[in-house]
């Protein structure tokens, strides 16, 4: 089926009902109340109480684990550790470099270590001071320079690099030799922690018949249920894994899912009662994965015209103590590389790297934003050096329809980066901005590209899967895994099927995904969720309608391709009047044994790579995204106010503005965050600012002026009305244009980021770092 | 230590300890669940409530410390018409998206069009200042607010 | 990050009864607002004993302007602090500070004294309250000292109060026509954060000079400090915009601040000037100076 065409085609119309127009989301009633629940407001009072026993040091063997003093304090019920654990002690995500608990030896300050199971807080945080754990401490690798010297000490078995990447397109001499200027400059970007207003958490049921059910926050309700499976060492029937509204997750629930889920459901099986597991703020920031830091050196050629030869990028990403999610990121910052432009030479060599500190992560946006960061620094650096505007020569490069991205992937259609610069360009009166350097506050006018593959990464197999059910009553019951985060995705699903059956939006209920009854749609991440998981609801919803329109056929008397779905109503568009409800239309399914639930599925076309070269079909569509900012520096003291953001995105098909105005507005406040203010300290492998305190996100009254979002659609063929995905897009552009735009207004350039106040200080009075 | 106080309009009488915040006090002995905890610092203003009907961190404050006064959660709240205004706003205009800062955030904005009618946009920065939000970048919250006070002008 | 440490809360009804607490119990602390204990508790294995909840004493809250001189009481909170008139008045660098001390949650709980017990080098009260000569009184069980604010800190987290003390009251003369005080600091966002470093000036003008000059920096030292040497240097002088300048340049030579995870003490320095020099010229302007 075109599901790009479904309205024209399948509905026969031209205007949507619901599709494309502001409507309030329908979980925001319950949240106003205060009804809505979340993980921790299911935990009965009495509840086993599950706290974490983490390491002290960075990198140390573990000699001995007394849990004696432990067990002693009164309300203590069990200290376990990895030996009781009955399935695998393994919990890595793409690597086997990740036990669930540690008892032999420890690789950053936060590693787990055992499990304290209590009657309540306080006896389960005396049981953590009285819990003794023998270290014999090894060298902390705590940089990736002395992780990569040759004789440095592993941090795990097979070596410091735990993944390495490659590209090899064109001929990168000759687009050397074809340069005219050549710009070379190393990029730093840290840690980000997402700092949820939600932490962490898992509450675990156990029941008496070999089955464990988990309550919780993550993304991936399938990806955690097998792996509470793997650790208890159970079928997969034999764990129920229900995802609890979350309080945000930016992809640190992702990877979070799996492993609060399954230290509770151990807790829950071992000691045969339910188990709460929550964690502190502190022990969130500091130990949960982040951002991963990355080093890129970046070598950009062009020639004189303003065209773009060459590229060479050389990226260290440091993992931190485990891979967990490195090989995907590091192949999405390949991927990516030259950024979003035509670039016909390209070397790119990547690798991940050991160090004993805390772990990288799924984070938005997923290793583009770093990428981006170099990317655009560059285009900007290059710009510079031609004498051209950095948006006429950013056009003169960008993807066009036709064109082909870093790894020679061909783009056939579905291309709006002009459309976005353009506009944004237009919008924010960029060929008349004044910037002004003379005086305290200088002020400055910066921009901002970027593309984000929708998809899996490489040649991984993308689907989706949703099912709906038409209820006796006209109601209807709609089931997916795309997990509800606060992006509204689930809500886009009832959407489309709104839309498709003609059903009112208040009539739909979603259900929460729950692996007992949900149809596994894949992760919720990389913005996939309303492209792949509302494609296969309009998948399921198609396939009903199919039925319905036919039984109404009947009941109506009328040809079928006069049958119109509208507001709960099945009627002849010749004879309007002669209706028959949603509620007769069901019964009559079921009287006469017509399939009232439908499953819908979705696989998003196959793509390859080649890992030789890197070359091949990353990434199903790429959504496309530009910003232009304006920022204020006050030059006495450093400090960087964001005046003026002007956001433009091609997203396909705008399934809901509002929510798409929504991920984008996020998006920039997370992106000037770590642009400006959130700058994690990490000495000795210790975080010093776990907390809001002291690390520092955006407040409202940091929130800058955001222009009304640009949204631009260029149509993916191959997806519900030619949506594409929206939620990480936004950050990834936003970076490189504030630090564009510092430059724009001080002349200078930063290689690193955040530009906090001290940073700029600094380098306003000429101290090189 | 017998614990008697005003909650959302009715009296109440129950057991609290010394050491319980009374954020703990509402979520675990009074099954008030939309007070949320976020950071037990004060800093992310999740677990905001009137006490007296001014807005303030329940995580700071200790449980006895509440004896033989006023507070107020949305729970109740639901019916005040300046709520209802707030409420009606926050959904139409995009405001909720996670929803885990927002009962917090519509006790601030509700303290503030109560006392404030009609707010600037720096006055309604200034009343969420202390509550957090990491989904919608505050634009959406703050035009809420602003809508808030125009339908209640009319 | 822990559960609360377990203690007794007491909650005495007049100020007779809260120093009798204070001075019979074991291991006894005040408290207010909690904005700044009720976190710290959260970081100890134990804390006190007991605490006396000082908060609920009407007694302990006011604010008046009598014979020249303002007096607050140690529990009154920033917000009454903040909506105050006689502080915008007279006091205007406090005005300034408590404007973007904390949240509205947070100046709606924490108080004065708590602010000035907690004895942070980072206060950001003691800095304005510094340059307008304020007087703390300390009370306890059957006596009462008065000392010069600056007396009362002592170092970093450390007052001098003793454990059966109680802070019960601030005071201040209040600032009168031709005179102007301002308050500046840096943070790390705009939103409420902890000041990485601060100024507060104070001005007494008579014509273009600057008759008398009270400047107080935060976060640069152990504790809040004046700086006399600068103090000097501005008075009798006749007012510029050089001159503040210079006088910016006096304090920065004249601390010696520390790196901590909040800013370095390069930083520190390098922007104090900036934060002074910019105190003295809304002081001047609000003393009814001009600047040339």
């Amino acid at each position: 089926m075109g599901y790009d065409r479904i309205l024209e085609d399948l509905l026969g119309r031209e205007e949507f009902l619901v599709v494309g127009q502001k409507v309030v989301r329908t979980d925001a009633l319950d949240k106003c109340l205060g009804r809505a629940r979340f993980t921790a407001d299911y935990v009965p009072e009495n509840t086993m109480v599950v706290k974490v026993a983490r390491s002290t040091q960075p990198h140390a063997l573990i000699s001995g684990i007394d849990t004696g003093p432990a067990l002693k304090v009164p309300g203590v019920y069990k200290v376990l550790t990895g030996r009781d654990v009955p399935g695998e002690n393994q919990i890595g995500y793409a690597l086997h470099d990740q036990p669930l608990l540690n008892d032999e030896k420890v690789h950053y300050v936060g590693d787990p270590i055992a499990l304290i199971c209590a009657k309540d807080e306080s006896s389960a945080v005396e049981a953590l001071d009285a819990l003794k754990v023998d270290y014999e401490p090894l060298p902390a690798i705590l940089d990736i320079d002395t992780s990569l010297k040759p004789g440095a000490v592993f941090v795990h078995k097979d070596g410091n690099i735990a993944v390495e990447t490659r590209i090899r397109k064109g001929d990168i001499d000759a687009g050397f030799r074809d340069s005219d200027v050549e710009v070379e400059e190393t990029y730093w970007s840290p840690y980000q922690e997402h700092m949820y207003l939600e932490t962490e958490a898992a509450y675990a049921i156990p029941d008496d018949s070999g089955k464990v059910t988990v309550i919780g926050c993550m993304q991936s309700p399938f990806l955690v249920r097998e792996k509470v499976a793997h650790i208890l060492g159970w079928k997969l029937n034999q764990v129920r894994v229900i995802q609890a509204l979350t309080g945000g997750a930016f992809g640190g629930k992702d990877d979070m899912g799996p492993i609060v889920c399954a230290k509770a459901a151990l807790a829950a099986v071992k000691l045969g009662r339910p188990a709460a597991l929550v964690y502190d703020r502190d022990e969130s920031a500091a130990c949960s994965p982040k951002r991963f830091p990355a080093r890129i050196r970046y070598r950009s050629g062009a020639s004189s015209d303003g065209r773009m030869t060459a590229v060479e990028v050389d990226i260290t990403l440091e993992c931190g103590a485990y891979a967990n999610r490195a090989p995907f990121w590091l192949w999405r910052q390949t991927a990516h590389a030259a950024g979003p432009y035509q670039v016909d030479n390209a070397w790119i060599d990547g690798r991940a790297v050991y160090t004993n500190k805390v772990y990288g992560g799924s984070f938005r946006a997923f290793g583009d934003l770093a990428l981006h960061f170099a990317a655009e620094s560059q285009m900007e650096r290059l710009a510079h050096e031609l004498g051209m505007d950095p948006v006429d020569f950013r056009l003169r490069n960008v993807l066009r329809e036709g064109g082909r991205t870093t790894c020679d992937q061909l783009l056939d259609h579905s291309v709006g980066m002009e459309e976005c610069l353009e506009k944004v360009a237009e919008a924010s009166g960029w060929g008349s901005r004044k910037p002004l350097r003379e005086g305290t506050r200088a002020r400055g006018f910066g921009v901002g590209c970027a593309y984000h593959g929708i998809s899996t990464s490489r040649s991984t197999p993308d689907w989706s899967a949703a099912s709906v059910i038409l209820n006796q009553d006209g109601s209807i019951t709609y089931r997916t895994g795309i997990c509800e985060l606060g992006q509204g995705s689930p809500f886009g699903h009832a959407k489309i099927v709104s839309e498709i059956l003609g059903a009112p939006l208040e009539s739909i209920r979603i259900e929460r995904p729950d692996t007992d009854s949900t149809l596994n749609a894949k992760p919720t991440h990389g913005s996939r969720g309303l492209m792949l998981g509302g494609t296969a609801a309009a998948d399921a919803a198609a396939k009903l309608r199919e039925r319905m329109v036919g039984v109404a056929t009947e009941m109506l008397e009328c040809d079928v391709k006069l049958v119109e779905l509208r507001d709960g109503f099945a009627y002849s568009r010749d004879s309007p009047s002669d209706r028959v409800s949603f509620p007769e239309l069901a019964e009559e399914l079921y009287i006469r044994g017509i399939p009232p639930a439908s499953y819908g599925f979705y696989a998003s076309p196959q793509r390859f790579y080649d890992p030789e070269t890197g070359l091949g079909v990353n990434y199903s569509v790429y959504t496309f995204a530009a910003s232009v900012v304006e920022v204020e520096v006050d030059k006495e003291t450093g400090q960087v106010e964001v005046l003026r953001v002007w956001p433009a995105m091609d997203v396909g098909k705008a399934i809901d503005p509002l929510m798409i105005e929504g991920q984008i507005e996020g998006a920039v406040s997370q992106g000037m965050g770590i642009a400006l203010m959130e700058d994690l300290v990490v000495e000795g492998g210790v975080v010093l600012n776990p907390n809001f305190k002291d690390y520092i996100v955006p407040s409202a009254m940091d929130t800058p002026d955001i222009a009304e979002t640009i949204i631009v659609e260029k149509p993916y063929k191959h997806s519900v009305f030619g949506a594409k995905g929206v939620g990480e897009p936004a950050i990834i552009s936003v970076v490189p244009a504030i630090t564009n735009a510092i430059h724009d207004a001080t002349g200078l350039w930063f290689d690193r980021i955040p530009v906090t106040a001290e940073r700029m200080h600094r380098a306003l009075r000429g101290v090189v770092e | 230590m017998r614990l008697e106080f005003d909650l959302n309009g009715e009296h109440v009488t129950c057991e609290a300890r010394d050491n319980q915040s009374l954020l703990d006090l509402l979520r675990e002995g009074l099954w008030i669940k939309s007070v949320k905890k976020g950071c037990e610092q004060g800093e992310c203003g999740a677990c905001t409530v009137l006490l007296d009907g001014s807005p303030v961190t329940s995580c700071l404050v200790l449980s006895p410390q509440v004896e033989g006064r006023v507070v107020t959660t949305v729970e109740g709240l639901e019916a005040d018409p300046v709520m209802v205004a707030l409420r009606e706003a926050f959904m139409e205009d995009g405001a909720v998206q996670c929803g885990f800062c927002t009962p917090g955030m519509l006790i601030s904005s509700y303290a503030l069009l109560r006392d404030n009618p009609e707010p600037s946009e720096d006055d309604v920065r200034t009343a969420i200042e202390g509550n957090i939000c990491r989904c919608t970048g505050y634009v959406k919250i703050i035009e809420a607010v602003l809508d808030a006070s125009r339908r209640l002008k009319a | 990050m822990r559960p609360l440490p377990r203690f007794r809360l007491h909650r005495p009804g007049s100020i007779a009864e809260a120093l009798g607490l204070l001075s019979s119990l074991d291991d006894a602390k005040p408290i207010a607002g909690g904005t700044d204990l009720v976190p710290l508790l959260r970081d100890v294995e134990r804390g006190p004993r007991n605490l006396v909840c000082v908060g609920q004493l009407g007694a302990l809250s006011y604010l008046r302007e009598e014979d020249g001189m303002v007096t607050i009481g140690a529990t009154t909170t920033l917000s009454r602090l903040l909506e105050s008139d006689t502080i915008k008045r007279r006091a205007q660098g406090l005005h300034d500070a408590v404007y973007q001390m904390g949240s509205v949650q947070i100046r709606n709980l924490g108080t004065i004294g708590g602010n000035l017990c907690n004895a942070s080098p980072a206060a950001d009260t003691a800095p304005p309250l510094l340059v307008l000569d304020s007087d703390v009184t300390v009370a306890s069980e059957g006596e009462s000292r008065t000392m010069p604010l600056a007396d009362f800190f002592v170092g970093p987290k450390i007052s001098s109060l003793k454990p059966y003390e109680l802070l019960t009251e601030v005071r201040f003369p209040a600032q009168q026509r031709s005179s102007g005080s301002a308050f500046h600091r840096i943070g790390r966002r705009k939103g409420f954060t902890l000041s990485v470093v601060s100024a507060a000036a104070y001005i007494e003008r008579d014509g273009e000079y600057c008759r008398r000059a009270r400047i107080a920096l935060g976060s640069v030292a152990p504790t809040p400090i004046r700086v006399p040497e600068a103090e000097g240097e501005l008075e009798g002088k006749e007012v510029t915009e050089a001159l503040f300048e210079d006088i910016g340049v006096v304090c920065r030579d004249h601390i010696h601040p520390i790196d901590d995870v909040r800013g370095s003490a390069s930083y520190r320095k390098g922007v104090s000037g900036v934060l002074v020099n910019r105190a003295l010229k809304d002081a001047w302007i609000r003393a009814g100076g001009e600047l040339i």
